[in-house]
């Protein structure tokens, strides 16, 4: 009865937002996407977000080159070409016959526009700083199909880095973000009704090879329970981030999506500045237990800070195997000496970071406890984490460790290096002048002496410094429609390329 | 009734200032929303200018004489996370928000008089006690779980509701409504259980029946009457309730609702946002508060003689 009076008593209402909202239902030509939350922004600046990129990057606009997840390889595509004409300069060849979705013709000159307004501005993009750190570019766009890019130092990655750059009109703002952006891409924004959808309509203009799909939907749920009967009631085609229970499902797709996870240990406070101290906790971790217990087994045990596939990874490392009667005289002997191992230490991680975090975080705590330390957990959220994670760091908040998750999709380690390792950098509590000027001379490096150089460096992380007490290399999910055809890879997770979808044969809708 | 409403306006304004104070003094303690709006490499110069434009530079006095002037007419500040005027975005949600509250309250209310009339007739029947098993059921089940279910059962396993979103038939309304409908409807049967219980031993209702009035008539015009006041007052209390819990069935359900908008700007330091939702929270609940102190009064004379001129 009370059903019944809802139906009736709410026939005649309508939900604000509700006209363009929502998956619609499934029509073979439109592609429904279920994300965790409405991006932020579509400004293409701010790419880098994962928000903002699974909608925007390669879908709306593109830049000038583009990483291949799996080989590691840069392929074409706004740039036909790209070589280095000078120590400090690099020449890319711009693609002809591109219009933007506006329909103005693409040049070098929007190129340089685009790498301008993202890196030189006063912006603060976000790709500017995970990116490209505080160095400027000099852009020219020497005629419309030729661009010559100058850094300040020599920079053997300049085209990885550029391949976060996405290309926009020269008429977008150069001076205050877009809300929605133009671009060259194979869709386009219709319209965005702000806390129901986003959809996008596919762009006829679009010189590549049309998508499979002419329309595009996305909505948010923020309940993966919820995105994953999405999925089982054929009200989207694809849904992300979803939790380990799903994993048996035929709909679902692991994939491993270059996140690890770890415990940054406070170098400046005692006990944790005492480095029998954290190759202690390093040694107590469990890390088989927890990927299998926790992290229902999609994960594997980690040993250093980047995934196999990224330049830099050291396939000699071995995640360190659990042994609690040596991380436990390890304390022992630092407590003789009078460093203050009963000092509680503070684990602060943040709440939403994958699924089974807090688990996770009570686990740790236990081996950490387990071993003769004092721990208790904090679950932040991500505001509050962040004062945690960035320089300035808190002060008089005692030793802390952070559980950290970090990305690297741009397949480099110098990117993560330049953030985790160095003694001051933004995401690093301390470090050694030794290890700084090795970071500094692996970045000037290419080919396989950088690949050797990152990875002896992370190894050396390992034996003098010990600030990270690795855990697993994360995977994702992904909820895919029996009606499609879909291979996620480890760039899924920030860059849902629609143009890779297709209809699985003999779908019916 | 003007020297009742008077002090009552004046009492429950009170607690009105304080959450909009408390709320502008809480989100600031959180600290400056710079690390999450600006990159990695922001230079000292962009935080600073950053602050600025977003007056976060100012000492808190300050800011909070500018916020208030500001409200005053009508200008809440610009969202930091979408750059929209905060008032606008509070305005687009709260009434999917009340439409929510508003027909689940409805609801509520008309079902919890059948059925709580309906047992408090006939006292320790099999109906009663049935009522009375799944009133206490209904107002102890958790809402995420009831919703979570919902899903899995209607939506998936019976496949007769979508299993969330704001656009399509009645039947989107079913699952947000039914989660948010079971706690204070479970509530009210109880409530309107024991005032009817009451109502319906008190001798002018056993003269009723012995003038013959049929049960309806007993009911439903004359012991619910006097049975209603004490169920007014709580359905106000549970109406405010709605307001302020419809985040659970917002978020998983993806209505773009007002609870949601409050919860994504706290979880963004969204400052203008939040502040302006609570606000207007605030302001409804206050008119509630009233309207529900008014009912009240109308049905309770001695509400009103209590209060002083």
């Amino acid at each position: 009865m009370l059903l019944a009076g809802v139906v009736l008593l709410s026939s005649g209402c309508a939900v604000a937002g509700s006209a363009g909202g929502d998956t619609g239902r499934a029509d073979g030509r439109t592609l429904r996407v279920v994300l965790t939350q409405e991006p932020p922004t579509l400004e293409p600046c701010e790419a880098s977000l994962t928000g903002t990129g699974v909608v925007v990057r390669s879908n709306i606009t593109e830049p000038l080159v583009e990483r291949d997840p799996t080989s590691g390889e840069l392929n074409p595509l706004l740039a036909t070409g790209w070589k280095q004409t000078a120590p400090r300069t690099w020449t890319f060849d711009i693609r002809s016959g591109v219009t933007f979705q506006n329909g103005a013709p693409f040049t070098a000159e929007d190129a340089a526009f685009s790498i301008d307004r993202a890196v030189n501005s006063d912006l603060a993009c976000n790709v500017e700083g995970y990116v490209f750190g505080d160095d400027d570019l000099e852009v020219d766009a020497v005629n419309d199909s030729r661009l010559t890019v100058t850094t300040e130092q020599p920079d053997p990655i300049l085209p990885l880095r550029l391949s976060f750059v996405e290309v926009v009109p020269r008429t977008t703002d150069p001076k205050a973000k877009v809300r929605v952006p133009v671009g060259t891409g194979p869709y386009a924004v219709t319209s965005w009704k702000p806390g129901a959808a986003i959809s996008l309509n596919r762009n006829d203009r679009y010189w590549g090879e049309a998508p499979a799909f002419a329309r595009a939907r996305y909505v948010w749920r923020s309940d993966a329970s919820v995105r994953a009967a999405m999925i089982d009631k054929d009200e989207a085609e694809i849904a992300v981030a979803l939790d380990p229970m799903e994993a048996e499902k035929d709909t679902t797709a692991a994939y491993p999506n270059n996140e690890t996870t770890a415990l940054r240990l406070d170098g400046r406070e005692a006990p944790l500045d005492d480095i029998r101290v954290r190759r202690a906790i390093d040694l107590a971790v469990d890390r088989e237990g927890i990927v299998d217990a926790l992290l229902g087994g999609l994960a594997e045990p980690a040993g250093q800070l980047v995934p196999p596939g990224v330049v830099g990874h050291n396939d000699a490392i071995e995640p360190t195997r659990q042994n609690v009667t040596e991380a436990r005289a390890l304390v022992r002997e630092a407590a003789a000496d009078g460093v203050p191992t009963g000092r509680r230490i503070t684990l602060v991680a943040r709440n939403g970071m994958f699924s089974g975090v807090s688990e996770t975080a009570e686990a740790l705590q236990y081996q950490m406890q387990q071993i003769g330390l004092n721990v208790k957990v904090r679950m932040a959220d991500t505001a509050t984490h962040l004062q945690y994670q960035l320089r300035p760091l808190p002060e008089d908040v005692g030793p802390v460790a952070l559980l950290i998750m970090h990305g690297n999709q741009a397949g480099d380690a110098g990117f993560t290096t330049s953030q985790y390792l160095l003694a001051d950098g933004p995401q690093s509590t301390f470090g050694t002048e030794a290890l700084d000027e090795r970071v500094a001379d692996a970045g000037a490096l290419s080919g396989g002496a950088r690949q050797k150089a990152f990875a002896d460096l992370l190894a050396e992380q390992n034996e003098s410094v010990v600030q990270y007490a690795h855990l697993a290399h994360m995977s994702g999910l992904l909820g895919l429609s029996r009606s499609i055809r879909y291979r996620p890879d480890s760039a899924t997770g920030d860059e849902l390329r629609l143009a890779d979808v297709h209809p699985a044969e003999g779908a019916k809708h | 009734m003007i020297p009742f409403l008077r002090k009552r306006v004046l009492s429950s304004a009170v607690p009105l200032v304080c959450v909009v104070l408390g709320v502008f003094f809480l989100a600031r303690m959180t600290g400056n929303p710079v690390d999450l709006y600006l990159p990695l490499s922001a230079t000292p110069e962009q935080r600073a200018e950053f602050s600025a434009a977003q007056g976060f530079d100012l000492s808190i006095p300050t800011q909070l004489w500018n916020y208030l002037v500001d409200a005053a007419h009508f200008d809440f500040g610009t969202s930091l996370r979408t750059g929209q005027p905060a008032g606008s975005m509070v305005l687009d949600a709260f009434p999917v928000t009340l439409q929510l509250a508003g027909v689940t309250m409805l609801l509520a209310l008309t079902g919890a008089v059948l059925v709580g009339s309906l047992a408090a007739y006939r006292p320790n029947s099999l109906i009663d006690r049935i009522a009375s098993l799944l009133s206490m059921t209904a107002a102890s089940i958790p809402d995420f779980w009831f919703a979570i279910m919902g899903v899995l059962v209607f939506g998936v396993s019976l496949g007769l509701l979508p299993t969330s979103g704001t656009l399509g038939g009645p039947e989107i309304w079913v699952l947000p409504i039914a989660t948010l409908l079971i706690r204070p409807f479970g509530v009210l049967v109880q409530v309107v259980r024991g005032s009817m219980v009451t109502a319906l031993s008190a001798p002018y209702v056993k003269i009723a029946r012995g003038k013959g009035a049929t049960p309806r008539r007993v009911v439903f015009g004359h012991a619910l009457r006097n049975a209603v006041t004490p169920v007014l007052t709580v359905a106000g209390d549970l109406a405010v309730g709605l307001v302020n819990g419809a985040v659970v069935v917002e978020t998983i359900f993806g209505w773009p609702g007002i609870g949601k908008l409050m919860i994504d700007s706290i979880l963004q330091r969204d400052f203008a946002v939040l502040q302006a939702a609570v606000l207007m929270t605030a302001v409804t609940i206050f008119a509630l508060n009233i309207l529900v102190d008014v009912c009240h009064a109308l049905t309770d004379p001695r509400v009103r003689q209590a209060v002083p001129a």
